[in-house]
């Protein structure tokens, strides 16, 4: 059994899984990993964070253009240590690293994945309904944001980590097969949906 | 290749020890295929003829063509299963391998027959007459024969470098050069089957390389093994190998492209022999291209990790060591075309006539190579730096977007000289081009240093 549990949240743009992870992480006392990861593998390997950065799970190029950025001019001869493949193998070991250490909550970035073989992983997305995010698309956003563009805003980085996701683990991002639990914040309310991982978690992980 | 552990010395070693310690095996590599051009042009030109030659050189845009959708699977599985390997995910490592290995089959199938049936009108449109299309058929039968084959092996070698073994990898194209030497010497010179000998040689070598990889994957203590099961296509895996594998295939049908072209017009404006001629300038011009990226491809992980970790100082110091390395190699290049063209030129044919524009084309078309060495590694710097984009303007400018129009406007005016003027023009510009994209970034790299 490993030392350290962890609890990995892949979710719907603004789906509340930050306030739900935030939650299930008071509750068992333990850390939260969002970005910090990519500061984590920054500091693993000496390279500079802007790099972890550009290769995040929502700035990934799309279509034709990223055909053409990401893999043209490469010939599988030689790796220059900033593709997006190497920089997402450095963060996952920033990944594995941060779990042999400590009990800790991952947002997103393929951490299910990545520790797939840890048989002390609870594996939870989270969704809400369309509404419920637009509304709160635009009230982090302010006035400016309007219902067409919250809406679109939504798709596209839906879009854009389910192709993140899809890419790198081979698994469909949101299918209900490769998690434990799926929950709807929207029905359930924040609070609700952490108490149901907290209790998950705990019987389930042994804590 | 992505390692799991960046190694540290990519950020402490000295940069001249680190650049020929990767430049080595790459070169090695580099200077095995392009030898196999060399042996393969120079028995045709020898032991058959100088319009076998030419015959031989209107094959290159459809070999160009097959050689683009092996290089889409190869370089597509290639960079997924070392992605996956990093991750320790060796089952769907596995399935990536058995799944390029079907894709190899079907596609080398498929364009083997496609050609085949339609061989004769395509050989017309990449420039034969009724003088080499017999050559041209003769030796594309057998090539096409053999075409899934000459796709597993290319693929399969891809695969073993992302897997960690490029010595393997290294073998297997050393070993493919040495057997098809020694099988056209045997097929050409001893039993003097023509063209086709050479066709036969090579895809002899390829079978029995491809076997000598399938004893090497089928060890089941390898962390990746050919295996039972995981050669039915998977939509994922398949879009996702095409994907990756895309852009390489496009850079190489756009090589094609050129190829076609520049047959026409020597076909226009000159004659057959002037085809044949090209493919010994060009045989000579692939040396050195190749060896020059041979110091690219070692300077890649070098700059990228010292860029990746902010030590600017040592990053220019690599761009400006393997610009001047490369710059030697172009130089040497350009002595010998300018100053030895006969000899060169003797490697592959007696014939006066071929000779004499053959000696043409070669001293007119080096014309600006000292230039061209410090073009080429800018243009990888590029990509080594993560900024791919300029780097494909660089590379698609000398190959593609200013050669184009010379290759179609400059021979109205001075005919087939015309043909061998574009090059060392295009090259020029895109000299230009690299100096004034690479001058800012040079600045800026100073200012973080």
């Amino acid at each position: 059994m490993d030392k350290h549990y962890c609890i990995c949240i892949g979710r719907k743009f603004c789906s509340g899984g930050r306030n739900v992870a935030a939650i299930v992480a008071e509750k068992l006392g333990i850390k939260v990993y969002d970005r910090d990861l990519l500061k984590k593998a920054a500091q693993n390997t000496g390279f500079s964070e802007k790099f972890f950065d550009e290769a995040d799970e929502e700035k990934t190029r799309k279509g034709l253009r990223s055909l053409f950025m990401n893999h043209l001019g490469t010939n599988g001869l030689s790796n220059n240590y900033l593709s997006n493949e190497s920089i997402f193998n450095m963060q996952s070991e920033a990944i594995r690293k941060i779990h042999e250490t400590e009990d800790c909550v991952f947002i997103g970035r393929c951490a299910d994945y990545v520790l797939r073989d840890s048989d002390r992983l609870l594996n939870v997305f989270i969704a809400a309904d369309v509404d419920d995010r637009v509304a709160r698309v635009i009230r982090h956003a302010g006035e400016s944001m309007t219902q067409s563009k919250a809406l679109s805003l939504i798709e596209d980085i839906d879009r854009k980590r389910s192709s993140y996701y899809n890419y790198f683990t081979g698994r469909t991002w949101g299918d209900t097969a490769v998690y434990d639990i799926c929950l709807n914040s929207t029905t359930l309310g924040y609070d609700k949906c952490a108490d149901i991982i907290v209790s998950l978690a705990k019987e389930k992980l042994g804590i | 290749m992505s390692e799991l552990k960046t190694p540290q010395e990519l950020g402490t070693e000295k940069i001249g020890k680190l650049l020929i310690r990767y430049a080595v095996p790459a070169m090695i590599a580099m200077l095995a295929s392009s030898l196999y051009n060399i042996v393969d042009r120079a028995f045709i030109g020898h032991g058959v003829g100088s319009m076998a030659l030419s015959g031989l050189a209107v094959t290159f845009p459809l070999m160009n063509l097959s050689a683009a959708l092996g290089s889409m699977v190869g370089v597509g599985s290639g960079t997924m299963i070392s992605l996956k390997l990093g991750q320790k995910d060796h089952k769907s490592a596995q399935m990536l391998l058995g799944n390029s290995v079907t894709l190899n089959v079907l596609i080398g199938v498929l364009f083997g027959v496609f050609s085949l049936l339609f061989i004769n009108p395509i050989l017309r449109v990449f420039g034969a007459t009724d003088v080499t299309i017999g050559y041209a058929r003769e030796y594309m039968t057998i090539i096409l024969a053999g075409n899934a084959f000459t796709h597993l092996y290319l693929g399969i070698n891809c695969i073993l470098r992302s897997a960690g073994h490029p010595n393997k990898a290294m073998i297997a194209t050393i070993g493919t050069v040495l057997l098809n030497t020694f099988l056209d010497y045997l097929f050409i010179m001893v039993f003097h089957w023509g063209i086709k000998g050479a066709a036969i040689a090579t895809v002899i070598s390829q079978v029995l390389a491809f076997i000598w990889q399938c004893f090497q994957l089928s060890d089941k203590s390898e962390l990746i093994h050919l295996q039972r099961g995981t050669y039915r296509l998977r939509g994922d895996l398949v879009r996702n190998i095409i994907t990756i594998g895309l852009s390489p295939c496009l850079m190489n049908v756009a090589a094609c492209f050129v190829v076609l072209l520049i047959n026409r017009g020597l076909l226009k404006y000159g004659s057959d022999v002037a085809i044949g001629a090209y493919s010994i300038v060009n045989s000579i011009g692939f040396l050195i291209v190749m060896m020059v990226m041979g110091f690219n491809q070692a300077m890649q992980p070098i700059a990228g990790y010292n860029y990746g970790a902010r030590q600017f100082k040592r990053v220019l110091k690599v761009l400006y060591l393997t610009m001047f390395f490369g710059t030697i190699v172009t130089t040497l290049g350009f002595a010998i075309a300018e100053f030895l063209p006969g000899m060169c030129i003797r490697i592959f044919t007696d014939d006066p006539e071929l000779t004499g524009i053959a000696m043409v084309g070669m001293r007119l078309t080096f014309v600006v190579f000292p230039l061209v060495g410090s073009q080429m590694v800018t243009g990888n710097f590029f990509q080594s730096i993560g900024m791919p984009g300029k780097s494909i303007l660089m590379s698609l400018s000398r190959q593609l977007l200013l050669l184009i129009p010379f290759l179609l406007i400059l021979p109205r005016y001075y005919g087939i000289n015309g043909i061998w003027y574009s090059m060392p023009v295009s090259d020029f510009l895109s000299v230009i081009l690299g100096v004034s994209l690479l001058i800012p970034q040079v600045r800026k790299l100073k200012k973080q240093a």
